[in-house]
């Protein structure tokens, strides 16, 4: 079975999450203010099911972005320990499986997975730039976190992408209307990847991914690669969407382990069958 | 006049830090929902969980036009106020919603604090976690000068505790009314005082624009509203009562 499909079906998960939480949390009737403040409303929903990826909360179980964590407490000095437990899942998570969030769960990760598609339909007609982009996401994430240690204010919780998009739909179901910023910067980041560079938010710009990326530097769920059943066709090589290079896997160069997001695209792509996921509790 | 371009790039960034820098300042007078503690900018990170929550959808969100204030909560208690988490019976009793004021609960970082959804809470609650407080304006407030409103005593959220019928220790001579009187000991600052009074924008401008449609009760007061604001100038603040930050 290919593992595109079975991220396919958490991707689609997730999008659906965040479309039903607002649809669910909003108030059933479009109600205009009156005289009598309370008496003419209609019954509240209390819904104990809110937010996105940045933050989300089921029935008091609270599960916080590690960089959402981060950023708090770096802007208010102050540490605060159900945040803390907040962020564990998802740092056990990444610290075991690398930062499957970006590959696996990632609404913003998907459409920009479907806007490849849009790119090369542009790209067939000649429309577009070519950029190349080194990975910058560890030097953004260090130059926020300065920022937001020393102006006090959490700074990628407030353009982080996928929690844009969930904002922006919440904003949507709740308020009928949408926030000018957060769409342009969709819009903005879609365009950067049609028109210029290939997934170039999330490979060379993204902070939130680069701050799992460091977490998952060390991971144990690892792509490897049986050396007898390799053809060398480099059909892996073309499949990555990081411009990694699994055909070198265990020959000579090490497979850059901190780039790496899980997502199977290599696998999936290998005709021969020789790259395979692992559990890899040795050090290489 | 030749502007070289050094010169315009030059002066058009400054025109952007001003204006940015402008927006970024952080004592502006903002609403925060209930509970929010004095470094709510440096603890919110604006996962928007206090507007999924609030049942009422008071709690509204910055765009980017606001700078560093951009997706924190605010709440505009002329378009919502805050409702407290209460709703009103068939009696019209108000009773809590839930256990907790449930920004406060959904809140992940403590920058809005957990406020237990009690009248006795919400009296004793401290000053740093209210979200202002009420000021009245008797010199255009219609109970204080023709003794024929009330609506902000009656629709307080916390009667009798936050909002008074009639000031204490001041004698007042021929009053038969309702005497509004806010107890700034006591006042949380939801806003519906604000939010009911009909000394407001839409009746005033009412006044002057002929084709502007009132309901029946904005046409009871729409002539006392007239008088009151004629009285006291054009520059006055509207409503009557509101809610301002505590100092």
């Amino acid at each position: 079975m290919k593992v595109k499909v079975i991220r396919r079906v958490f991707q689609l998960a997730v999008l659906a999450v965040l479309i039903a939480v607002p649809i669910y949390t909003q108030n059933p009737i479009e109600w205009a203010p009156s005289r009598i403040a309370l008496g003419e409303l209609p019954p509240p929903r209390v819904s104990q099911v809110w937010g996105d990826t940045w933050s989300f909360s089921f029935y008091g179980i609270n599960i916080t972005h590690p960089l959402a964590a981060l950023e708090a407490i770096l802007a208010a000095k102050v540490i605060y320990l159900p945040l803390i437990m907040a962020a564990l899942l998802p740092i056990a998570i990444t610290l075991l499986l690398g930062r499957v969030f970006c590959s696996w769960l990632c609404p913003v990760g998907f459409l920009l997975e479907l806007n490849q598609r849009f790119r090369s339909f542009l790209r067939a007609r000649g429309i577009g730039v070519k950029v190349k982009l080194r990975d910058y996401r560890y030097h953004l994430l260090g130059f926020t976190l300065m920022l937001t240690f020393f102006f006090a204010t959490p700074i990628v919780s407030a353009f982080d992408p996928p929690h844009v998009l969930g904002r922006e739909l919440f904003y949507l179901f709740t308020y009928h209307s949408v926030s000018l910023g957060g769409i342009a910067l969709l819009t903005g980041i879609f365009a950067f990847e049609a028109l210029a560079a290939e997934r170039g938010w999330c490979r060379s710009l993204c902070p939130a991914g680069g701050l799992l990326s460091l977490l998952g530097a060390k991971r144990l769920l690892k792509i490897q690669k049986r050396k007898e059943r390799c053809i060398l066709c480099g059909e892996c090589n073309l499949a990555c969407p990081y411009d990694l290079r699994p055909v070198e896997l265990g020959i000579d160069k090490d497979f850059n382990d901190k780039t790496c997001d899980n997502c199977g695209l290599c696998r999936d792509a290998c005709p021969a069958g020789a790259l395979y996921y692992t559990i890899n509790t040795t050090r290489r | 006049m030749r502007l070289s371009r050094r010169s315009f790039i030059r002066s058009s960034a400054l025109l952007w830090f001003g204006f940015f820098g402008f927006k970024m300042r952080r004592d502006v007078p903002v609403i925060r929902p209930p509970g929010a503690t004095s470094d709510f900018l440096a603890r919110c990170i604006r996962c928007g969980k206090c507007g999924e929550a609030c049942p009422y959808d008071s709690i509204k969100f910055f765009d980017i036009s606001a700078g560093a204030n951009v997706a924190t909560p605010y709440i505009d208690p002329l378009e919502t106020p805050c409702y407290l988490c209460l709703k009103r019976t068939s009696e019209g009793k108000d009773e809590p919603l839930s256990d907790y004021l449930l920004c406060g609960e959904a809140c992940p970082t403590g920058a809005l604090k957990k406020i237990k959804n009690d009248r006795d809470t919400l009296l004793s609650l401290p000053d740093e976690l209210k979200m202002g407080v009420s000021v009245l304006n008797r010199d255009i407030c219609l109970a204080w000068q023709y003794d024929s409103c009330g609506e902000c005593y009656y629709n307080c959220p916390l009667r009798d505790d936050a909002m008074l019928d009639y000031p204490p220790n001041e004698v007042i001579t021929g009053a038969v009314g309702i005497r509004p009187y806010v107890n700034e000991k006591h006042c949380v600052g939801c806003g519906m005082c604000n939010y009911v009074c009909p000394v407001n924008e839409k009746i005033a401008k009412a006044t002057v624009e002929p084709g502007r449609k009132l309901t029946y009760f904005e046409e009871r007061y729409a002539a006392m509203v007239r008088n009151v604001i004629g009285k006291a100038g054009r520059e006055v603040k509207l409503p009557a009562v509101r809610v301002v930050k505590r100092v």
